[in-house]
């Protein structure tokens, strides 16, 4: 292993535990104050409808993390199988069940077990069906073509290895399936310093 | 990420930016809007084909 390769390992290992430290924050303390927006004013920000802010569980809402709505474009008709990567509390995937409905299948992928299993709490108090599988974007446990849409909030641009992300979530989907994810991007390569500043990158 | 979706074999990529985000604390807003840093809605689809 080259120390290039060794570094990097190492600042991701620190990167995922701060990435697991920072949105389990957020599920633990969703009155406190983020420099992000969260829950319910993030929500209306990003023009989720009201009636479902109202109808899912306050637990999933108030932990909502999100940088836009993945569901104005995501066109989930019934009987069809979902992705959420990056799942969290569980807001989107129970937005998801609405519209794959009783025939449909949500699957949430979350880095961190204890969101996993909040989420599939959030999913059940809600009267949706949910599993939710902890694991990395980079490697999703989610068979081959399996998959006819793929939705994901803020979740991409937290991994260094985009390119493996993406190809996994060309693997996980049908042929004709498709993704509506929102992400951050930026314009300019980001500095050293915010690269190896995981709380940063995190963020 | 545009590019990185083309590359993997998508097709019918598109991207909208996502009008009304900002970070909450000015000083992370400012650093943002440094680095041109936006939330954008990308949609894509797997050809049929592959």
């Amino acid at each position: 292993m080259t120390d290039a390769v060794a570094a990097q390992e190492s600042l991701e290992a620190v990167l995922k535990d701060e990435i697991i430290r920072m949105y389990q924050d957020v599920a633990d303390n969703p009155e406190g104050e983020f420099h992000f927006f969260h829950g319910r004013e993030a929500a209306e920000l990003f023009e989720y409808d009201p009636a479902w802010l109202d109808r899912a569980p306050a637990g999933a809402v108030a932990s909502f993390a999100g940088v836009g709505n993945p569901h104005l474009r995501s066109a989930i008709q019934p009987g069809e199988t979902v992705l959420d990567l990056g799942s969290g509390a569980g807001l989107d995937a129970i937005i998801a069940s609405w519209g794959a409905g009783a025939s449909g299948n949500v699957i949430g992928v979350d880095l961190n077990p204890s969101m996993c299993l909040k989420a599939q709490a959030h999913a059940a108090a809600s009267g949706s069906r949910m599993e939710c599988h902890q694991g990395r974007m980079e490697d999703i446990p989610v068979p081959d073509r399996s998959v006819d849409v793929v939705i994901s909030n803020g979740v991409v641009n937290l991994s260094f290895r985009k390119r493996k992300v993406i190809e996994e979530l060309f693997r996980v989907l049908k042929p004709g399936g498709r993704l509506s994810i929102t992400d951050i991007v930026s314009a300019k390569q980001l500095s050293q310093s915010i690269v190896n500043d995981p709380k940063l990158w995190a963020s | 990420m545009f590019r990185l979706l083309e590359e993997s074999g998508f097709r019918q990529v598109r991207s909208v930016v996502v009008p009304h985000f900002r970070f909450r604390k000015a000083a992370t807003q400012n650093s943002a809007e440094a680095y041109g840093v936006k939330a954008v809605l990308f949609t894509a689809t797997r050809p049929t084909t592959i």
